[in-house]
């Protein structure tokens, strides 16, 4: 039986080199863009008949608009709605990168550091572009508060830096392992589904009931990852 | 740990930036601008109508304050009318109450002219009938030698020395 670290794995479906860098379409490749489709189809889908008084279906994606809109003015404020886009692609990707992940022989990608990663530098480097954008010459006091000593600053401005740095870090980590972490214990179980035999009924329930925290994960760890890029956006806008 | 195998990191780089770029794309194309509308348009026809419900009730508080003014400006007329008609009333009584009491002292001063006439007359005849009956009186005693006449001179003489 296979490990539980290896649905994890990533196999290039499609390989392509370009210039000696390996940017082959992986499996990993195929439930981003699947992720995308899927958010697509079923805003798309609900969005088909809209009326004034919304029906079921079309209350989704409102729900989503205002909750990501309540989201952005409580943490970053009203003039943060500029990068209403940014933050709701951000949610909707990581929510339907992580339930995909939960269909059995899926793949989540969110549980890969280096695609988490990837797009905790996009919210870096977005952070980065609007704290210059808006503060000008005055962002690199990011790194160095207003009130300190210059004798201290040879050691701020070095911890700063790293702060500043790790935010995105902390950030995928933080989703990354907890997406591995759900799917290992979810592998694990299921492996004594088989192991037990007859009993093997006692881990099932347990593994469904998994399952369905896991689908409350999945939205709690998007929740939690767009709060957090929120508030990175905020500092950027803010003086801290 | 497949987690930590770096060397896939340039295709996940890649294909994150691809998909991420195109989901962008996609949602503030079309998503968001259609989401966007519906609450829009209904933000704006709530308060729409709670304008339109503002202004209604603006308008009705106004028709209640003008109905109020045109009732205060009717009763305040017909108060004054009424006051008038009164007035106009209490005229007319008075003048017709004067009217009638100098027409019925006229008449009483002339019933009493008309009295002292007929009594002065009746007093006229009674002094001739006194006159002649103290003639024939007299004659019957046989005073026959004075006639009316005389006995009127005398009546007459008599009167003034009483005077």
């Amino acid at each position: 039986m296979a490990g539980p670290m290896e649905q994890f794995a990533i196999k290039p479906l499609i390989p392509i080199e370009v210039g000696g860098v390996d940017i082959s379409f992986t499996n990993s490749s195929l439930f981003m863009m699947l992720a995308v489709l899927v958010s697509t189809l079923v805003l798309g889908l609900c969005l088909t008949k809209r009326t004034l008084v919304p029906n079921v279906a079309q209350s989704f994606p409102e729900s989503i608009y205002e909750f990501i809109g309540g989201l952005i003015k409580e943490n970053v404020g009203a003039e943060g709605l500029k990068y209403f886009s940014f933050i709701f692609c951000v949610f909707l990707f990581i929510a339907f990168g992580n339930l995909l992940g939960l269909f059995p022989y899926s793949f989540t990608f969110t549980s890969h550091l280096t695609a988490v990663g990837t797009l905790s530098l996009l919210a870096l480097m977005l952070n980065i572009f609007v704290g210059i954008k808006k503060k000008k010459w005055g962002w690199l006091r990011t790194f160095l508060p207003k009130g300190i000593p210059a004798v201290m600053s040879v050691l701020i401005i070095p911890i700063e830096i790293v702060s500043f740095l790790s935010k995105p870090f902390s950030l995928s980590v933080r989703l990354a392992a907890n997406m591995t972490v759900g799917h290992v214990m979810l592998k694990i179980i299921a492996g004594f589904v088989v192991g037990l035999g007859a009993f093997g009924f006692v881990p099932l329930v347990f593994d469904a009931l998994i399952v369905c925290f896991e689908m409350f994960i999945s939205l709690l760890q998007a929740f939690i990852y767009t709060v957090l890029t929120c508030i990175y956006l905020s500092d950027a806008m803010h003086e801290h | 740990m497949p987690q930590l195998d770096f060397s896939v990191f340039p295709s996940q780089f890649f294909w994150l930036v691809i998909n991420f770029g195109l989901m962008l794309f996609i949602m503030s194309k079309f998503i968001i601008p259609k989401t966007a509308e519906m609450i829009n348009l209904r933000k704006e026809k709530i308060d729409g109508d709670l304008q339109k419900a503002t202004e209604i009730k603006k308008q009705v508080e106004e028709t209640i304050e003008k109905y109020n003014k045109a009732l205060k400006n009717a009763n305040s007329k017909a108060s004054i009318s009424l006051q008038k008609t009164k007035d106009e009333l209490n005229e007319t009584i008075n003048r017709r109450q004067s009217d009638i009491s100098a027409k019925l002292s006229a008449e009483i001063e002339a019933g009493e002219q008309k009295i002292a006439q007929s009594k002065a007359k009746a007093l006229q005849k009674v002094e001739e009938v006194s006159v002649e009956l103290a003639v024939d009186i007299l004659k019957k005693l046989g005073f026959g030698g004075i006639n009316v006449k005389d006995a009127k001179n005398a009546l007459t003489n008599l009167k003034k020395e009483q005077l």
